[in-house]
């Protein structure tokens, strides 16, 4: 919630204090800041204030599901397109657009390596929301003559639940598909939801809000027996987990840029070609990309889309071995000063770059605000300015009280054991100093069961 | 990245190899980010681990010029984070200065 605050705050600021700028310095969020009014967005050489809240320094990164920061050698890769060699790759009469073309089809090999896929079966979006719109309601669009329902499941991102409510008010029927309480689909329920006009499974692979990972091979092995297109998110999945389209049997995925270490703005489309999956397109125009995504293929994210790929490809034994462990030493660390603190979702299928937990006996909001030199969050990032408890956690059954509390940490490749040991000793502080202080655990302490409170008024 | 292939067919010596891990980490040194800075060090540190026993001549000097490619877009990298180093440092580098 309060990144989000600060965002639109520097947001506005920005907007009001453009013309003051010197030229130098002016598309710079340091200078934005510096000018700013310090009744909002205050920076000295000692700390910034924002929103009143005083912060020494750039607060400890642990929000990799919201979005990870751009390595270095992605970086590298798209430079020289920004400043050089800035063609249009579907410029076909001069050599600015045949090497832009040419780094283009490279990038498209490079993200159809790391999934077990063709490069031409690779469509470049502007994200994996513009994916999932794409596969949602562009394949049930385009069948809508015999298929009139879609199976999803009640843990899916914003992006492929709101497709679905579209599709609904257009007469098509959704099932909404119940999940354990390890977030884990049941596949007998998948089995028989399907029915003879069933026209698109949609189940992510790895949750954003819990990280759990859905059993994939046995959905699509499902889907297969049923011959229905087997659609999956795997924005949080690519680069993390091994993926192979032909593995998994799916027809469509949705994959994204900004969560594996590459630029924000670009994402890709997986469509099977044999046998062919056929989408309406959402974007009409130029025809680039088959037709399929009209509109300029944006080089330099593209570029940086298919490095950062080759790289997570590259890397992903080290990463997984290294944020394994770092995982372990968070979990560990807290287990070892807090008691109640519950794991959200399946311990066992679960990436290890994710770690949801809930506090008993203290207040989420709380314990995001005074974390200020932590950057997690209480769930997803779309969601992260509304004080609701989290839809995947309802989904999973989670009490009330445990929803509000829970905080995602996200560990990445750049996160050190000096930043989880830095954020486990703020975090421990914090949660006794909100339990000494709350009604609740002194109750729980002197032997009332407060699951028998009741707390909404009828 | 983008692995500058052409290996020479003879395998570098020690003395280049050591020289190769020591500019590495020099220039590990020079990134302004905290997180990326601890990255190069680690990621170096494990790669030079990870091959010490390679003996087989032309592993060694593909190793080695994968290494090499490595440390050009490092010193390019650090230079770039270097004119966009925000005014305040992590709150990690603080803590180490205490």
């Amino acid at each position: 919630m309060a990144s989000k605050l600060i965002a639109s705050n520097l947001r506005q600021t920005l907007k009001r204090t453009a013309s003051v700028f010197s030229p130098v310095r002016s598309n710079s969020t340091s200078a934005a800041a510096a000018v700013t009014s310090p009744a909002e967005t205050f920076e000295d050489p000692n700390g910034i204030t924002i929103k009143g809240v005083r912060i020494a320094g750039r607060p400890l990164y642990l929000d990799m599901q919201a979005t990870s920061p751009v390595d270095p050698r992605v970086l590298d890769a798209m430079l020289p397109f920004y400043v050089t060699q800035y063609g249009n790759p579907h410029s076909r009469t001069h050599m600015y657009g045949w090497e832009a073309d040419q780094a283009a089809e490279t990038a498209r090999a490079q993200v159809a390596d790391l999934i077990g896929a063709s490069p031409k079966e690779i469509v470049f979006t502007s994200g994996a929301t513009e994916c999932n719109n794409i596969s949602v309601k562009g394949v049930m669009h385009f069948y809508k003559e015999k298929k009139r329902h879609v199976i999803t499941t009640q843990t899916e991102h914003k992006c492929v639940l709101d497709s679905c409510r579209h599709l609904q008010q257009e007469g098509f029927e959704i099932t909404y598909l119940p999940v354990g309480s390890d977030g884990l689909v049941d596949l007998e329920k998948l089995r028989s939801s399907i029915r003879p006009d069933t026209g698109l499974v949609s189940i992510m692979v790895v949750n954003n809000e819990i990280g759990v990972i859905q059993p994939m091979e046995e959905i699509g092995k499902i889907c297969k027996e049923f011959n229905i297109p087997f659609h999956t998110d795997a924005a949080q999945a690519l680069g993390k987990i091994p993926i192979n389209v032909d593995k998994w049997n799916v027809s469509l995925m949705s994959l994204s840029g900004h969560k594996v270490y590459g630029p924000k703005g670009v994402g890709a489309l997986y469509l099977r070609r044999r046998p062919r999956i056929r989408v309406e397109p959402q974007m009409n125009g130029g025809g680039q990309e088959r037709g399929i995504r009209s509109g300029t293929v944006p080089t330099p994210l593209v570029v940086g889309m298919g490095a950062a790929c080759e790289l997570a490809k590259k890397e992903m034994e080290y990463d997984e071995k290294r944020i394994t462990a770092l995982q372990d030493r968070l979990l560990n660390g807290i287990r070892a000063k807090l008691e109640g603190v519950v794991v959200n979702g399946s311990m066992e299928r679960r990436y290890a770059g994710n770690l949801n937990l809930s506090f008993a006996y203290v207040e989420g909001e709380s314990l995001l605000m005074g974390l200020k030199e932590v950057a997690v969050s209480s769930g997803s990032a779309c969601t992260s300015a509304s004080l609701e408890p989290s839809y995947v956690l309802r989904a999973l059954g989670v009490d009330e009280d445990m929803a509000h509390t829970s905080i995602r940490f996200g560990i990445g490749r750049f996160t050190t054991e000096a930043e989880v040991d830095h954020a486990i000793e703020l975090t421990v502080n914090q949660v006794e100093k909100l339990r000494e202080m709350s009604p609740l655990y002194e109750m729980v302490k002197e032997g009332i069961n407060i699951k028998e409170i009741q707390w909404t008024q009828h | 990245m983008a692995s500058l292939g052409a290996s020479s067919s003879s395998a570098p010596a020690r003395a280049e190899v050591l020289a190769l891990f020591r500019s590495l980490l020099r220039t590990a040194r020079k990134f302004t980010d905290y997180n990326i800075r601890e990255y190069t060090k680690r990621r170096t540190v494990d790669a030079f681990r990870h091959n010490q026993n390679l003996s087989e001549p032309s592993s060694v000097s593909s190793a080695y010029s994968e290494g090499k490619a490595q440390l050009e877009i490092a010193q390019r990298q650090a230079v770039v984070y270097q004119l966009y180093a925000p005014k305040i440092k992590s709150v990690m580098d603080l803590k180490t200065h205490h």
